[in-house]
């Protein structure tokens, strides 16, 4: 009960630079090479001459190391990109939808073999201020809610979700369905539909 | 004056969902949602912007790369969130004061807050959570001053029990029983919250 404790300190709005540098920080890769390499230039000053140039042998040896690895990551992560879009488990569903007189569409990719989604939604327009998209699962036993996803911007729209993995007391997912709901998002839907779609 | 916005548990379970399917525009929905929280108790330990913001990346940094170690069945997502603002908070705090005592103006601003928080300014209304806020706000209001002078010391400075009793010229015991029955009064005032709920 304490951590609500936190709320009991004024809030306080932060400078619009910072979200973007927050977001930035967390979203970047980690880079663990950065402390090292700034240790080892550090060295490399000190020492000079030949023990300098062994130390920068060294160092580039790492640096040559974890770059070849960070390499490899990315490689790993295209891969696995590739996979979820191209791959025989992933399933493309387009679904052409009308919001506000214009004409958009939702693409899902889902994964069946790792149960994620990857939805993308274009040509929708904004909500108004009190509203916001809601996506769904229809599951054999109902509706259940997606993601909640205020639109304010006329720009595609891109997310990653779980889906549910039909195992024991869970819902298998039979489709998609999209509608208006109030902001805050609904226990079920109640507003406008958007599309609904079996899969 | 512009009506509280509310976050639904149902927002805050699709936030969740979506953080952990690494969702990154999600991070960006959540810094809108919670980030004057974080910086608001970040700031009323530190008493300093810059660590402030300083603590909000970290924060955002370990939410978004271990989201998976909140237990949704343990506790909603915002305290879980605001206990890792407050612990980088206070290691930022214990830093500082490794390397010098407590800076003049940490105490002075303290000592004009009386030990408590000082209730925010109606134009922070329009940031989501703000009523549970006046709620925690309120409950703590409502305890003795000496019980909310220890609760104030243990939970935004992070002092140990022995160190309250040391600041306040205290047997060890009586600090102990303050905290218990203040835990126990805002446990009881603060029972009904579950998450922000509409």
């Amino acid at each position: 009960m304490t951590d609500w404790l936190g709320l009991s300190a004024a809030p306080r709005t932060p400078r619009p630079e910072l979200k973007g540098r927050v977001l930035a920080r967390a979203l970047a890769p980690r880079r663990r090479w950065r402390g090292p390499l700034a240790a080892a230039a550090m060295i490399t000053l000190v020492m000079g001459g030949g023990g300098g140039a062994w130390w920068a042998y060294r160092t580039i040896g790492t640096l040559t190391t974890e770059r070849d690895g960070l390499v490899a990551r990315v490689q790993a992560l295209e891969d696995t990109v590739s996979t979820f879009i191209h791959g025989p488990a992933t399933r493309l569903i387009q679904i052409p939808v009308s919001t506000g007189g214009r004409v958009g569409s939702v693409t899902i990719f889902a994964d069946s073999v790792r149960h994620r989604w990857l939805v993308r939604c274009d040509g929708l327009a904004p909500n108004a201020r009190d509203q916001a998209y809601q996506l769904w699962f229809i599951t054999d036993s109902g509706m259940t809610t997606a993601a909640v996803m205020p639109m304010d911007e006329d720009k595609p729209m891109v997310m990653a979700l779980e889906m549910p993995r039909g195992g024991e007391g869970d819902p298998r997912v039979l489709g998609a369905a999209m509608s208006i709901e109030p902001r805050a998002g609904s226990a079920s839907p109640s507003g406008p539909m958007v599309f609904h779609r079996l899969l | 004056m512009t009506s509280p916005k509310r976050l639904s548990q149902e927002h805050q379970r699709s936030l969740q969902r979506r953080l952990k399917a690494g969702d990154e525009h999600a991070l960006g929905e959540l810094f809108d949602l919670v980030a004057p929280w974080i910086l608001g108790l970040a700031f009323r330990i530190l008493q300093d912007e810059d660590e402030a913001e300083d603590v909000v990346g970290d924060v955002f940094v370990q939410v978004w790369r271990h989201i998976d170690q909140h237990d949704g069945g343990r506790g909603p997502l915002v305290p879980w969130i605001l206990s890792i603002a407050r612990n980088r908070s206070l290691d930022a705090l214990r830093r500082r004061r490794r390397w010098w005592r407590k800076s003049a103006h940490l105490e002075q601003a303290q000592v004009m807050e009386g030990g408590g928080s000082a209730p925010a300014a109606s134009h922070e209304a329009a940031v989501p959570g703000w009523p549970v806020h006046r709620e925690v706000h309120a409950a703590l209001a409502a305890l003795s001053e000496e019980q909310r002078r220890v609760v104030v010391l243990s939970y935004f400075e992070g002092l140990s029990h022995r160190e309250i009793a040391q600041r306040l010229h205290l047997p060890l015991g009586t600090v102990k029983t303050r905290l218990r029955m203040a835990h126990q009064t805002l446990t009881e005032g603060l029972r009904h919250l579950k998450d922000w709920v509409e």
